[in-house]
């Protein structure tokens, strides 16, 4: 069990406002090879001005690229001496089940186990929760390469 | 276990043919997934993958470059599971 602070994060995700979706990494464990992310959204986050006026509700993107971004944290909780280099990080597929709306107020878990981790790509299953509640499920494939 | 071997065979080339969006027929046993199928690096892992899965074994990341043709894969899998 560990848990990284936003610093933490944004040293190994290259993303930043208004593309960070990770406020905090609540667990790591990497024996069984998993971490949960946590992102917790609020009315002040700026895509519910557009989706929707009046109803907002995070977009399913949005729940994904955050799926994909702590993929990104169980990468380097598994590979620390590669992550360590600031590689690039490339969403290759995402094949996604939304099973319920999220909203501001929510504090959404996105929990990642390692199906096939490699020095250059990898194979995980996420699930997005908020409480015990699945509210998407993904499995996702990235890549990475060295910065030239 | 010959004979189930050859199943075992069949089940592999239809789940790479699943991966890779290739009809079996056009897969043969020697053709090189890159260069001939344009398997690419997310296709490749998943074919190991779902291998791993599904026979309940491990193939250490070493290996996975010499996996370049559907017979490297039964290869492995002989190895391994027989």
């Amino acid at each position: 069990m560990d848990a990284w602070d936003i610093d933490r994060i944004q040293e190994i995700l290259p993303h930043r406002y208004p593309f960070l979706f990770i406020d905090k990494v609540t667990a790591i464990d990497t024996a069984a090879r998993k971490v949960v992310c946590r992102k917790l959204f609020t009315i002040n986050d700026y895509f519910f001005a557009g989706h929707f006026p009046g109803n907002p509700v995070v977009p399913g993107v949005i729940l994904t690229e955050a799926m994909a971004q702590s993929s990104i944290i169980l990468f380097a909780a598994l590979k620390p001496e590669i992550a360590a280099r600031n590689p690039m990080y490339y969403l290759g597929k995402a094949e996604v089940k939304f099973k319920q709306a999220v909203f501001p107020g929510d504090a959404v878990d996105f929990e990642i186990e390692a199906v096939k981790i490699l020095n250059n790509t990898g194979i995980v299953e996420a699930k997005a929760k908020v409480g015990e509640t699945v509210v998407a499920e993904a499995s996702i494939g990235f890549g990475i390469k060295p910065r030239s | 276990m010959a004979a189930n071997f050859e199943e075992i065979k069949k089940d592999v080339k239809k789940k790479v043919a699943e991966i890779t969006e290739l009809p079996e027929d056009k897969l043969k046993e020697d053709a090189k997934f890159v260069e001939d199928l344009g398997v690419d690096s997310m296709m490749a892992l998943e074919i190991v993958a779902s291998i791993e899965k599904k026979y309940k074994i491990s193939i250490p990341e070493e290996e996975i470059p010499t996996i370049r043709c559907l017979n490297d894969v039964y290869a492995i899998l002989e190895k391994r599971i027989k």
